[in-house]
């Protein structure tokens, strides 16, 4: 679905490329990405298989700069065409804001087409749209061959909408950026006929609701991790920092190093994780704990510091029940030793 | 009383765009300011590298922290196929959705945490930190991210201010693109 980040005053689109397998929907976008302007557009990333056949998807960023006021930024991925594929073509066909169909014209692959495009309808069904609504280009690719269908025999077949189509070569770049960039004019179109009437809010609910949609693992964790902050300064104070795994980049999913950190607080600091809580332990040094590269996106105020101690660095430190206890000791075996001494 | 083929056409289009008006996501520029203070002070809290906002759609929010060299698009769309790709896991073995995923590398690590039902908060860090500490104040993150989002609903609408000649320009923008 369309995101307008109105911050950045940004419109973010995505288009996607569907087709029957070996169709070339990869050969398009490897084409987009060779002729787009150097600037405009992102690396081209593929989750291919070892033979190079698509198995998640393609995807490439492609900024067409600004329109109007706004950033316009499209998001082109394929799909992997492959039958076996179905569930991760839906995944990647979810929230397309148009989709360019690549066709196969040889006549041995003209079921396979009408496979594909039937696949297409029922995704879109089942995601509660409709291929008829939704913006759409048809490129006949492979229009080199032999033993193709004419054009007209494509489109009585496969265009049932009536949508734009193009001839295509991809292997040699033919009809390629024709194709998308139709596809892109028929999606800004239906962007400026969203914009006509007033914005509408983001359906927040759905965050809501789906904030209380928890695993019972998640739940229990939630819980556990409550009552670690709840309970946990008196009793963790007292445990020893033995605990503390020194290498964290090994950790198994746990919260052995948050352990630590509760233990270095002070026990006046009403919750470690108070924004306010900005006890600062002498043992660490502050430019430990900042990023390591400091160019932050936003321009905003400096971060302000805030400093926990955590770690190997908290092994170093003697805990203090641990001192006054053996300072307890001490004098216990002292006075011992004297009251000894003095009866002899 | 027959209703011609054009009419039903244009009803039609007329339900799409109405419809994607009520789906697609906006965020305001007070959401993304309050946002990104939730993430610096994230970011300040753990000890993380690099926190981003993304939807599951696969587009960047807004990011805070050092980019060191990724190309913050392609995670964000490699971010919201991996969360896509194990929601369908997650189906299959009789949930509903698993809201945390973590990866870890040699040097970086990277967790993943569901905002609401259609955000993702994307947590980078190294050795410099652990994975407690990420995990404690991501949780904390999550739950204000989510008053942002709550409170955000409430709020009155601005109009989208596009232009008379956006379709125009943007064709034109096109042809640029591919000179």
């Amino acid at each position: 679905m369309v995101q307008l980040n109105l911050a950045l005053r940004e419109i973010n689109c995505k288009i996607v490329y569907f087709g029957c397998g070996l169709g070339g929907k990869t050969t398009n976008l490897e084409v987009v990405h060779q002729k787009a302007d150097q600037d405009s557009r992102g690396e081209l990333t593929s989750i291919a298989t070892e033979s190079d056949r698509t198995l998640f998807f393609d995807f490439m960023p492609l900024d067409l700069g600004e329109v109007s006021g706004m950033k316009v930024k499209f998001q082109l991925y394929t799909v992997p065409g492959q039958v076996y594929y179905n569930s991760t073509r839906k995944l990647v066909l979810r929230g397309a804001d148009a989709v360019i169909f690549i066709a196969d014209s040889q006549r041995s692959k003209m079921e396979e087409n009408i496979e594909s495009l039937e696949n297409l309808a029922e995704c879109l069904v089942e995601q509660g749209r409709s291929l008829e609504e939704m913006p759409h280009v048809i490129q006949y690719n492979k229009r080199d061959l032999e033993d193709i269908y004419t054009v007209d025999e494509m489109n009585a077949q496969l265009n049932k909408f009536g949508a734009p189509f193009f001839e295509g070569v991809a292997s040699s770049g033919e009809g390629v950026t024709e194709t998308l960039k139709k596809a892109a004019a028929m999606l800004l179109e239906r962007v400026k006929a969203m914009s006509t009437e007033s914005a509408t809010k983001p359906d927040v609910k759905a965050h809501r609701n789906a904030a209380a949609v928890r695993t019972p693992m998640e739940h229990r964790r939630a819980k556990t991790d409550q009552e670690r902050l709840q309970g946990g300064l008196s009793s963790h104070r007292t445990t020893g920092a033995q605990e503390v795994v020194p290498n964290s980049s090994k950790t198994p999913l746990g919260a052995v190093s948050f352990d630590t950190d509760l233990r270095s607080q002070s026990p006046t600091a009403p919750s470690p994780i108070a924004p306010t809580s900005t006890k600062v332990s002498q043992a660490v040094k502050p430019s430990l704990r900042q990023p390591r590269s400091s160019a932050p996106m936003s321009s905003g105020a400096p971060q302000p510091m805030m400093v926990v101690s955590g770690g190997r660095r908290a092994k170093q430190r003697a805990p203090f029940p641990t001192v006054a206890v053996l300072s307890t000791f001490a004098v216990c075996a002292a006075g011992a030793a004297a009251w000894v001494f003095l009866l002899s | 009383m027959g209703v011609s083929p054009q009419l039903i056409e244009g009803m039609s289009k007329m339900n799409d765009t109405d419809r994607l008006r009520q789906n697609r996501l906006v965020f305001y520029r007070e959401d993304i300011e309050q946002i990104l203070v939730l993430l610096r002070e994230l970011m300040t809290l753990s000890g993380a590298k690099c926190a981003l906002l993304i939807d599951k759609e696969g587009h960047l929010v807004t990011r805070e922290g050092a980019a060191n060299g990724f190309d913050s698009d392609s995670l964000s769309a490699l971010v919201a196929g991996s969360f896509a790709a194990t929601k369908e896991m997650a189906r299959l073995l009789g949930e509903a959705e698993f809201s945390v995923m973590f990866h870890q590398g040699q040097r970086d690590n990277i967790q993943l945490t569901l905002v609401g039902d259609r955000t993702i908060l994307t947590v980078i860090f190294d050795d410099q930190t652990q994975l407690g500490m990420i995990r404690l104040y991501t949780q904390e993150c999550v739950k204000k991210l989510q008053d942002v989002f709550d409170r955000s609903a409430g709020r009155e609408a601005p109009d989208l201010e596009l232009g008379g000649d956006f379709e125009d320009t943007g064709r034109a923008s096109l042809d640029d693109l591919f000179k």
